[in-house]
């Protein structure tokens, strides 16, 4: 899932200062699921917001819709019943909803209301890291299910660098080093082996370095 | 004392505990201050956060959650984890300068009537100090419409 | 009226008196779905305590809690109430009685009379009304809230009977109304006749009827009352002056040695006579001066030495230890002067008081002493019923049981425990099973609101001067009139009485109202009784919104009016938003599991196991030592001089043997879940502590309380220095020993009232006594010396008090400050006392010495069961029962009770009560085959869920689980209702029924409205 934010709300004030009126749309998926931008969150910004506004002798207007799914524009289409007569909207989505509301609504400024953060997994209630950096070509299967992409600091290939003590990364003591998990993941799955087979330089292309991406299905895309 | 500052504050009470003791309170006939309102809740860790932002937004000067001591919640952690939202809500009304001090958690057991009574005053007291909530006194109220 | 007799009908038993006990033990029948008939010789029930103030040790007023009672037992399917009835004859033997009832006229259809007061008003004379200080106080029905609801004619005192038919509006005097003779079977009868006051007229020395301003601690608690004479303002009789000083003065008619005295100790009045003079503080303010003078502060009940150290300490009432020699008036002023002396002065003390209360204690009435001699039950030498330690509540007639006052002069709390006690040994005479429940039957459809708008009917109560008398109760009416959605609003008086509720009912159907708020108490004690009023009235019970009025208003600011009564307005109008927005909802029903937990095997719990076991009912015995007994193994003999050892004896080996229990001895408890109805319990079970797990529909909790044995007074380092429970043993294994023993000295209060353990063991007085005098049986020639605080041989336990006296056992007091001293001296011990009345150090070389110690609460045991339990303890440890008044055996987590010294130190005698009380109880659940586990549970909205699994880690019960649709499922069966979810959930999918997030808007809202 991609995993968000919220803005401080001195920021979040900075977009939405001039207006009266704002739409404030959240979505229903990922950044529901990290509690970032769901019903719930979309109902507490809006409160603080008119309050801020109050404060500073202001009336702030808000208009509160959580959509299915900001990144579809399907989806964003059911804003065109509640987007006139607002100065601007503000999305609680990931970049990708933000952009999707800007593609479709081209005269309203769009505002994000979080910062989007990472691909990631939820450890327990309450807490998410990042597990993937999208790098268009996955060697999960040959580092025993851990990335070292998206958990190395470093993104070393092939082993861990000096800094690795007691199995965490020199980074920090509360992020754990990559390539010690791998080993003892190779170790109980018997694979001590693979762990000696050199991984060559990575062609980057297939991640950010390549341009922006994109996927396209010749069987679905008509 | 005409002009004295009269507090409206909220307070979200679990029905097993805090509820009890301010049931409690008054078959003791403690006296309090008026001005703590209670609103029942089956435990504290019902109170969402968007209940007490509300309370705030539509003029509530203080606002109080009361549920039971640490390890006697009937719900087993409902207290801990409303003490938790509470700490999370203080943060969010620092950041827009309402005042996180507004906002309390606050634990008690069913027979605590006199306790009850105590933090009725004494929060009533500190909110007195604190002054009206800045967003009440100004002109126009919000006007919001939720669609979904 | 002639054979109604039909065959089933020894299903049926009947409860003769209903006051509080008579109403309890009706109730734990009929809930258990048992019918009962329920006769009371006045015209209508409540008895005793209706009468009173406030009761202690809560303060609270007992209206408030008893009518829910009075008011279900009027209501309930399964009693059928006879007013003005008394028993006549009774042949037949236990299982099949027949009972010959009579019935004096009312000359009122009490279903026609509406309790108007049309006949009051016109002939006051004719209208029965005798309460203490009768001056026709404001309603003539004997409490406000009487069951059942309805006037009672004196015909005799009645000149134009034409008229009085005339003025009844209803049409419900019927002038020839006759007596009524009947006949009925049951199959057991409860005897709950109570008992009445001592007339202190009798008396010349202190006054009482020569004085006015004497008055007893019963006619001082009607003008403390808002329903007496006075509407609860305190004034003297003699001029109306509100008095400044008031003097108490205990036992009278008490402890005395000859006639009119009775040589017993009525175990209430030291209790009530604190209670009376801390309410007059609390009410009438700091200015009043109280003084009671007493000979032994007798506060042995469950935390009543608490509430006696907070009268001393906190209300600064003035404790003499002294009997008054008289009480003088002083003719000019009506004052009144105590004559009295005390230990700290050889002479006599004079006090001058506005106004004397004498408390008077409880005497069995010969209509009682009558009847029973009619029902050929024994009685002891003080006319009460004679029951065995063993079975307390049974009489020496088969299928005849007692409760409450009749058995012993008690509490409320005790007589709620034998009455529960007396409906479980009922039941075991009867044959028939209980009939399936028909309640619901009696219920019309429900109306169908949805879609509708919402038709508001605002009820305030105004609870007598509860809440009339703070706030103007028709200015909250008027102003909840112009609240939206609201169609009517209006004041009924006591909301919970039965007219009240009748009212409603029809004010509902004629405003076709579709929503409900009652102005008035808090929901906690009434909500039941008030959804089931708007039922009834064919509207689902959960349109209805109870506004706290009383208990978090005018209770809290009686000091406020005006700010109280804005605050009432504010709670009517959050409720009416609130109410507006409440949707039908049903409740969800689980089958009852009919197995029970029964943790702890001693005497209690070996009782409870087997009276539960004997109905039917499969029980786990559990218990963590290896062998069945507790601490009453140690006992020998009761006061009584009873046997319990042998008793002990058949005891194990009947729960050993009995096919519906399974003993589990060296056993653990170590996990818990489930609700009423339906538990699963995990425990270990040595020796090789295999885990298993019960399932059961209800818990007992019999885990006793430990002897306590603090490292004082030489214990356990002298050989001379033993524990009262030692010397049980010493008596019975070692009669030799005893008879070697020339002085033998004893120590009350060693470990009990104290900073460290503040309450009172109440077990030690009476084991001293029952000690002293076993040593003089072994050893006449014994010198005897126990020093103490206060003797608290309460009830006939003084009697043996007396004995000890007057055998020769000497009993000297010891002041806290200035505890004895003990030094070890070759095989003797010497104790070092100060004695009170020559004022200096006296020393005794003694053989022995014995140490009360009582008991202490059992503190890990409680602890960990409080913890997986989640149950309340009190702060010494013992579990917290649900209500110490009412509800004394049932704790706080429905399908949860507790018996013998896990609730407090107690008897034998005591806690063989309360086990058999808790069978009374856990059949109440346990009758049912299913639970209804209300509406409260979490609902999810499939089309908002994100699936984001929030709700299923958050729930502390781990309900919910997403679904093979993909969306969040709560299975209402097991959703506990904390709404913990419901807060969490991101998505705001999951609503709490009953708690739904707009009706707790709609509360801020109401609340804030009037900020902007």
């Amino acid at each position: 899932m991609i995993t968000a934010e919220r803005k401080p709300m001195e920021e979040i004030m900075g977009y939405v200062e001039p207006c009266q009126r704002i739409l404030l749309v959240g979505c229903n998926e990922c950044v529901t699921v990290c509690a970032a931008g769901g019903r719930k969150e979309v109902g507490l910004l809006s409160s603080a917001l008119q309050m801020a506004f109050m404060k500073s002798g202001k009336v702030l207007q808000v208009k509160e819709l959580t959509l299915e799914r900001q990144c579809d524009p399907e989806y964003v289409e059911e804003l065109v019943r509640e987007i006139d007569g607002v100065d601007a909207v503000l999305s609680m989505a990931c970049g990708c909803g933000v952009q999707e509301i800007a593609r479709r609504f081209r005269d309203k400024p769009v505002f994000p209301a979080v910062n989007t953060s990472f691909m990631g997994a939820s450890e327990r209630q309450g807490v998410w890291a990042e597990r993937c950096q999208g790098c268009g070509n996955c060697v999960l299967g040959l580092t025993g299910g851990i990335c070292p992409i998206a958990r190395c600091s470093k993104r070393l290939l092939n082993g861990p660098c000096g800094g690795s003590t007691g199995g965490k990364c020199e980074i920090s003591p509360d992020v754990d080093c990559a390539w010690h998990l791998i080993w003892e993941r190779m170790k109980a799955l018997g694979m001590e082996k693979s762990y000696e087979q050199v991984m060559p330089a990575r062609d980057w292309r297939t991640s950010r370095d390549g341009g922006p991406r994109k996927i396209v299905r010749e069987d679905l895309a008509l | 004392m005409a002009n004295r500052f009269e507090p409206v504050i909220a307070a979200f009470c679990c029905h097993y505990c805090s509820y009890t003791a301010a049931d409690m309170a008054g078959s003791m006939r403690l006296s309090y201050p008026p001005n703590v309102h209670i609103i029942r809740v089956p435990c504290s860790g019902k109170v969402d956060a968007i209940h007490i932002m509300k309370a705030f937004e539509k003029g509530a000067d203080g606002v109080y959650v009361a549920g039971c001591l640490e390890g006697d919640c009937h719900f087993k952690n409902g207290n801990v984890r409303a003490g938790r939202r509470v700490e999370y809500v203080k943060k969010l009304l620092d950041e827009i300068g309402i005042g996180g001090e507004r906002l309390e958690m606050i634990t008690m057991s069913a027979g605590m009537g006199e306790l009850f009574a105590r933090t009725a005053s004494d929060f009533t007291e500190k909110i007195r100090k604190e002054g009206p909530n800045p967003v009440k006194s100004l002109p126009g109220a919000a006007v919001r419409s939720a669609a979904g | 009226m002639g054979n109604r007799i039909s065959s089933s009908l020894s299903n049926r038993v009947l409860v003769v008196g209903g006051g509080m006990g008579g109403i309890k033990t009706a109730l734990d029948l009929a809930e258990a779905g048992r019918d009962v008939v329920l006769v009371d010789k006045a015209y209508s029930i409540g008895g005793f305590m209706t009468q009173l103030d406030r009761t202690f040790p809560t303060n609270n007023c007992d209206l408030c809690t008893i009518s829910p009672f009075l008011s279900e037992s009027g209501r309930n399917l399964h009693i059928e109430l006879l007013t003005m009835t008394q028993v006549t004859e009774v042949k037949g033997e236990a299982g099949n009685f027949t009972v010959s009832l009579h019935t004096r006229p009312s000359f009122i259809d009490v279903s026609r009379c509406t309790a108007c007061g049309a006949c009051l008003k016109a002939f006051p004379e004719c209208v029965r009304f005798t309460p203490g200080l009768d001056h026709r106080a404001p309603t003539c029905m004997r409490y406000p809230q009487a069951t059942p609801n309805a006037y009672s004619i004196d015909i005799k005192k009645c000149s134009d009977i034409e008229a009085l038919v005339k003025v009844c509006p209803a049409g419900a005097i019927i002038p020839d109304d006759v007596d009524r003779n009947r006949s009925l079977a049951v199959g057991a009868i409860v005897l709950s006749t109570g008992a009445e006051l001592f007339n202190p007229d009798v008396l010349t020395d202190f006054g009482s009827g020569m004085y006015s301003n004497v008055i007893t601690g019963y006619d001082y608690e009607r003008i403390l009352s808002a329903s007496g004479p006075t509407g609860g303002i305190l004034v003297r009789p003699s001029d109306g002056k509100a008095p400044k000083t008031i003097a108490w003065i205990q036992c009278v008619g008490s402890r005395g040695a000859r006639p009119p005295y009775v040589s017993y100790c009525s175990s209430v009045c030291c209790m009530y006579a604190i209670k009376e003079a801390v309410v007059t503080k609390e009410r009438f303010g700091d200015g009043i001066e109280a003084t009671l003078f007493y000979m032994d502060m007798r506060t042995s009940g469950k935390d009543y030495e608490l509430y006696y150290q907070r009268a001393k300490d906190e209300y600064g009432i003035h404790f003499v230890r002294s009997r008054p020699h008289t009480v003088e008036e002083i003719p000019e002023t009506g004052d009144l002067s105590i004559t009295y002396a005390t230990t700290q002065s050889s002479s006599l003390e004079r006090e001058v008081f506005d106004m004397v209360v004498l408390s008077t204690g409880f005497r069995v009435s010969p209509d009682v002493v009558a009847l029973a001699g009619e029902l050929g039950i024994e009685l002891n030498r003080h006319n009460y019923a004679k029951t065995s330690s063993f079975d307390p509540v049974a009489t020496s007639r088969p299928g005849i049981y007692v409760c409450g006052l009749f058995e012993a002069p008690k509490d409320i709390p005790e007589t709620m425990v034998q009455a529960s006690a007396a409906a479980h040994r009922a039941s075991t005479n009867l044959t028939v099973s209980p009939k399936k429940e028909k309640d619901s039957e009696a219920f019309p459809p429900e109306k169908d609101v949805r879609g509708l708008d919402p038709r508001i009917g605002i009820f305030v109560c105004d609870c007598g001067n509860n809440i009339g008398g703070v706030i103007d109760v028709d200015e909250v009416v008027k102003y909840a009139r112009g609240l939206p959605g609201v169609v009517s609003s209006e004041r009924i008086g006591y909301g919970c009485g039965r007219d009240a509720l009748s009212r409603i009912v029809s004010e509902i159907k004629a405003h076709d109202l579709n929503r409900v708020v009652i102005g008035g108490c808090s929901p906690r004690s009434h909500e039941t009784l008030f959804q089931d009023t708007v039922r009834r009235a064919g509207l689902n019970k959960y349109l209805l919104e109870i506004a706290n009025i009383r208990d978090q208003d005018t209770w809290v600011h009686a000091d406020r009016p005006g700010d109280a009564l804005d605050k009432a307005k504010d709670l009517i109008r959050m409720a009416a938003c609130s109410v507006a927005l409440t949707h039908p909802l049903k409740g969800h029903t689980v089958p009852v599991n009919k197995s029970v937990l029964v943790v702890g095997g001693g005497v209690t719990g070996m009782n409870a196991a087997l009276g539960l076991a004997d109905q039917g009912l499969k029980v786990f015995l559990v218990e963590k030592s290896n062998a069945l007994g507790g601490v009453s193994t140690q006992l020998r003999r009761t006061l009584e001089g009873e046997d319990v050892r042998a008793y002990m004896e058949t005891l194990i080996q009947e729960t050993l043997h009995h096919d519906n229990i399974q003993v589990m001895t060296n056993a653990m408890i170590v996990d818990h879940s489930g609700m009423s109805g339906l538990f699963k319990t995990g425990l270990q079970v040595g020796p090789r502590w295999q885990y298993r797990q019960i399932e059961h529909g209800v818990a007992i909790l019999a885990t006793g309380a430990v002897p306590n044995r603090p490292k004082q007074y030489l214990l356990d380092e002298h050989e001379a220095v033993m524990t009262q429970l030692d010397l049980e043993g010493v008596i019975e294994d070692a009669p030799e020993r005893v008879r070697g023993w020339r002085r033998v000295v004893m120590i009350q209060c060693v470990g009990s009232r104290t900073k460290e353990n503040p309450n009172c063991s109440r077990i030690c007085c009476q084991a001293a006594v029952k000690n002293a005098l076993r040593i003089l049986e072994l050893n006449p020639e014994a010198l005897i010396t126990v020093l103490y605080r206060d003797m608290r041989t309460y009830g006939f336990q003084e009697d043996a008090f007396r004995e000890a006296r007057s055998r020769g056992v000497i009993f000297e007091r010891y002041d806290v400050d200035d505890t004895p001293d003990v030094r070890g001296q070759g095989d003797e011990v010497t104790v070092l006392f100060k004695e009170l009345i020559l004022q200096r150090e006296l020393e005794l070389t003694a053989d022995c010495l014995v140490l009360s110690t009582g008991l202490i609460a059992d503190d890990e045991v409680t602890e960990e069961l409080s913890m997986i339990f989640r149950l309340p303890r009190t702060t010494d440890g013992y579990f917290l029962e649900d209500h110490v008044k009412l509800r004394p055996v049932d704790l706080p987590v429905p399908g949860f009770f507790v018996a013998g010294t896990a609730h407090s130190p107690k008897t034998i005698r005591e806690s063989v009560a309360q086990a058999h009380a808790v069978v009374a109880r856990a059949m109440t659940v346990l009758a049912k085959d299913t639970m209804d586990l209300g509406a409260a549970v979490a609902r999810v909205d499939a089309d908002r869920c994100a699936a984001c699994l929030i709700c299923v880690r958050a729930c502390p019960f781990g309900v919910p689980f997403i679904n093979a649709e993909g969306y969040s499922e709560i299975d209402p069966a097991k959703c506990h209702g904390c709404g913990v979810c419901a807060a969490e959930c991101p998505a705001k999918a999951i609503q709490l029924m009953e708690y739904e997030d707009d009706q707790i808007m709609a509360k801020l809202y109401g609340l804030l409205e009037r900020v902007k």
